[in-house]
């Protein structure tokens, strides 16, 4: 058990009368690709809001590193080591990409107001940020306004903040949405350069991305954890074939 | 204590003007998302028109109807003209583009009736007042706008509940997209919410006519006090408007009468008459601070 | 040089030359008009920070240009009647001396701000917009209930403050002293963007759940910036008490925030530089059609209107061919 990274127990979330989490336990192990798939609507996106704190849990408690996080804030939660990508591409669209990432940078330095030095001019800035740019190919593209960049590269850039912290725990939320086959491969060879130094829950659509990737895979139906276990595992599963394979490819 | 019934029912009547003004605009923050600062405007339209009628014509009735048809019909024109192209921009460009609205109304009210306030008489039939409790007597027409308050507070909540443009409406609210989906024909549903929003303005107004001086920017300082009211009941909720506008008409009126007689028991009379008037003029606002600190979003959040 | 140095550069040199031009035609009026012109432009800049780098929408600034004017106001009438302000807990005497009144002007606005601003930063959006507004009148009715320093009616200086080695009372002096303000604070505000705070002040107003998942805590930032912009539009009342050598609670009315707003947005939003511009075009407009007809509005509100729904980038943005904000 020493290496559980985050221990999620009986979860429950309801809205009105749809339960988009339902008696949901997960336990994501230190190092992993964790990957969570389900159908449409199946509440991974509602599973990963109650992770990161953007949503409170109804009931259930949430555990990370051993410390009980069901209650806190979402920016306690990060400042602890999580950090997320949102499915909806979330990043700082009238701010260049230097100052994306350099906002990452900063949140990492803890509070301390600034006022006067160009927020360029620190030790901390001008060591990271070429190599956090470099990280997800972005440093031809520092000057840019992020609102310009193409869909693949806002990913890659989102993705790229969410590293800057040296996350314990990072949770990308369908990162391939939307981007064409080009752009999956390149964010899953970035995904998998990361394999091992952190820590992935990864939401994702498509299949292959998955099991090539993952590490241990979990099955979400109707809110509900119907299966869990490896990549190998769970494509044989009689269960998961029946409730999602079996209709969704 | 006949003092107090006379003041509570001061404030009931303040209130329920507050209700009229907010109702219709939390619908269409609610509804729409926008911000619309020149709802006082149709406000003073309201008056404007109806004193102007009532003064050629005699009848309070012929006045009411007018001036109720102008707030509706100019809100309309404005939504069709500006608001409409306003729905998906930022709320500063909404409160930009309102405040140009206030800007010309005021003006135009100006050009047209000149600064001097108008004076509207209280409707003929309604001049008496009636003997509430032995004692107790209370102007009629006092009583008449209450009633009237009541009943488009009953009538709203009908609406809204049971009638079919209503579920619209509230779908409307939750989803935008969707109710389109639905083949309602969404342009026009906004059109008229905000002109129901803009009638129950124009009502307000023509019953404020003859307790009030009709002049130009009385649509701000109402509008304002309309914003504490949505404020304290929570964005988008006619429950929220109602206790809202109770809330504030009372602790209104009832500071305004009864602080200086209270603060008189503790501190020397003039000490007292100025420390009551400025909390009296702050009353409301400390409410809202209150309720703020208790409740971000209101008494009556609207969604989620 | 490219245009948005050369636009900068020719704007501050107008600017510094004014006054001389002014006695070289013999148009004082000019340099009271400059001065207006500047003072606004200050509290223009000040709000620019809230509305342009911060998204905070606040429809109450003006209430900070109030607080700022009431200060050197009461100051004056205290020290006029030579009846301290304060016996308890300590004593506190009025003054005209401009080196204790115009900073005070601006801590007081300042507190205010962190006051109000502590209460309104708990909302966003629309309520945001709403409470700032309200708690703008609340003080616009404090004032007039107070009777002492002459409620509706306001009061009136007999004199401008004092400064060492400037003679307020002279148009040009009170002119350079507004300009130095008004560079000094564009100075600062540039760095103040430009740092790591504004850095972060303008990722919450772009993106404020984005600044929260970053784990960033944007409540004290965003109130920071509130408590400098109320700050500085408390100068910028202290300046406009000395110029008018009046205050009344006409200052906070919310129709000067609206204006305020305007001037910002006709210059262009998040530019700093643009709001300055943004000042005098309004308070010219303003003069030129109030010329020719007292119902100048009734022009200014359809071209407010327009302005917001065609244009976008504002006047800086037109001029220097900027077209992203927050620069
Ligand atoms: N804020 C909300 N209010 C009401 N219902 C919600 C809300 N968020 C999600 N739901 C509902 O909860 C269920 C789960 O939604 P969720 O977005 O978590 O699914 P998902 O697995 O992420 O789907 P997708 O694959 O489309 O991203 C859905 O039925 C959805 O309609
Ligand atoms: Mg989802």
């Amino acid at each position: 058990m020493a290496d559980t990274l985050l221990k999620v127990s009986r979860l429950h979330k309801s809205f009105g009368a749809v339960m988009a989490t339902n008696n949901l336990s997960l336990d994501i192990t230190r190092g992993h690709i964790h990957a969570l798939i389900g159908p449409n609507g199946a509440g991974k996106t509602t599973l990963v809001n109650q992770l990161s704190g953007d949503m409170q849990a109804d009931s259930g408690t949430i555990h990370f590193l051993s410390r009980d996080i069901t209650r806190l804030k979402s920016y306690r939660r990060a400042q602890m080591g999580i950090a997320r990508s949102f499915q909806i591409t979330h990043i700082f669209e009238n701010l260049t990409v230097a100052e994306n990432m350099g906002l990452a940078i900063c949140a990492g330095l803890g509070h301390n107001f600034k006022f006067w030095r160009h927020w360029r001019n620190t030790a901390a800035i001008k060591s990271e940020l070429p190599i956090a740019l470099e990280r997800v190919d972005l440093i031809h593209r520092a000057e840019l306004t992020a609102r310009h960049l193409s869909h693949g590269e806002k990913r890659q850039l989102e993705v790229g903040m969410a590293l800057v912290g040296k996350p314990e725990l990072l949770i990308l939320d369908e990162p391939m949405a939307g981007l064409g086959p080009g752009g999956t491969v390149e964010l899953a060879k970035l995904i998998k350069k990361q394999k091992g130094r952190v820590t992935i829950l990864l939401v994702e659509h498509d299949m292959d991305v998955v099991f090539s990737l993952a590490d241990r895979v979990t099955v979400l139906v109707y809110g509900e954890n119907i299966a869990t276990g490896s990549p190998e595992e769970i494509r044989n599963n009689p269960v998961v074939r029946k409730a999602y394979l079996g209709e969704g490819g | 204590m006949l003092l107090i019934i006379e003041q509570l029912l001061n404030g009931l009547q303040l209130g329920i003007t507050l209700f009229l003004m907010s109702a219709g605009l939390t619908l269409v923050f609610g509804i729409m998302q926008i911000i619309n600062l020149a709802h006082g405007s149709f406000y003073m339209i309201g008056a404007y028109v109806a004193a102007t009628v009532a003064a050629y014509t005699g009848s309070f009735f012929l006045a009411m109807i007018a001036g109720v048809t102008a707030a509706a019909a100019t809100g309309c024109i404005v939504e069709m003209l500006v608001l409409r192209h306003l729905y998906k921009r930022e709320h500063l460009d909404q409160v930009l583009a309102t405040f140009g609205l206030i800007m010309f109304f005021n003006e135009l009210v100006r050009i047209v009736w000149g600064r001097q306030p108008l004076f509207m008489n209280v409707p003929d039939g309604l001049t008496a007042s009636i003997e509430l409790l032995p004692g107790l007597p209370y102007p009629t027409y006092r009583l008449a706008v209450i009633g009237i308050g009541f009943l488009v507070a009953v009538f709203l909540w009908l609406m809204f509940t049971k009638t079919r443009i209503g579920m619209q409406i509230r779908a409307g609210s939750t989803n935008r997209e969707m109710v389109g989906a639905l083949g309602v024909n969404i342009n026009l549903l906004y059109t008229l919410v905000f002109g129901l929003g803009t009638l129950l303005a124009g009502l307000a107004g023509v019953m404020a006519g003859p307790i009030l001086a009709v002049e130009p920017g009385m649509g701000e300082s109402i509008l304002i006090l309309t914003f504490v009211v949505i404020v304290i009941g929570g964005i988008g909720s006619i429950r929220g408007a109602v206790a809202g506008a109770l809330l504030v008409g009372m602790v209104d009126t009832l500071g305004r009468a009864f602080l200086p007689s209270i603060l008189r028991t503790v501190l020397s009379t003039a000490t007292a008459d100025s420390v009551a008037a400025s909390l009296s003029s702050m009353a409301i606002y400390i409410l809202m601070a209150a309720i703020l600190v208790w409740k971000p979003r209101g008494l009556f959040p609207a969604h989620g | 040089m490219n245009r948005k140095q050369i636009t900068l550069w020719c704007g501050a040199i107008i600017l510094i030359l004014l006054p001389p031009f002014a006695l070289q035609t013999g148009s004082p009026y000019l340099l009271s008009l400059g001065s207006r012109i500047l003072i606004y432009a200050l509290a223009a800049v000040s709000l620019d920070l809230l509305l342009g780098y911060g998204a905070m929408i606040s429809l109450g600034h003006a209430a900070f240009v109030g607080v700022g004017a009431y200060t050197v106001g009461i100051l004056h009438f205290h020290s006029s009647a030579a009846e301290p302000v304060l016996t308890w807990p300590f004593l506190f005497t009025g003054s005209d001396n401009g080196l204790l009144v115009l900073p005070l002007a601006a801590l007081t606005a300042a507190f205010a701000a962190l006051i109000i601003g502590a209460l309104c930063l708990r909302t966003i959006g629309m309520h945001f917009i709403m409470i700032t507004l309200a708690f703008a009148q609340m003080l616009y009715y404090f004032f007039i209930s107070l009777e002492k320093y002459g409620g509706d009616d306001g009061l009136s200086l007999a004199a401008r403050n004092s400064l060492p080695g400037l003679d307020l009372g002279q148009g040009s002096h009170f002119y350079y002293l507004c300009l130095a303000a008004l560079f000094l604070f564009l100075f600062f505000a540039h760095k103040l963007v430009n740092s790591r705070f504004g850095l972060i002040i303008r990722g919450a107003g772009n993106n404020d759940r984005r600044i929260k998942g970053l784990g960033i805590h944007s409540y004290r930032y965003k109130l920071t910036t509130f408590v400098i912009a109320g700050g500085s539009a408390g100068l910028a009342g202290a300046l406009l008490a000395n110029q008018t050598e009046f205050v009344s609670p006409g200052l906070m009315h919310w129709t000067l925030s609206g204006e305020l707003m305007v001037m910002v947005l006709l210059g262009g939003l998040g530019t700093l530089f643009g709001p300055v511009l943004g000042a005098a075009v309004f308070l010219l407009l303003e003069e030129t059609l109030a010329m020719y007809t007292e119902h100048w509005m009734i022009y200014m509100g359809p071209f407010l209107v327009l302005t917001v729904i065609f244009a976008k980038h504002g006047l800086f943005g037109f001029l220097s061919g900027d077209k992203e904000k927050n620069g």
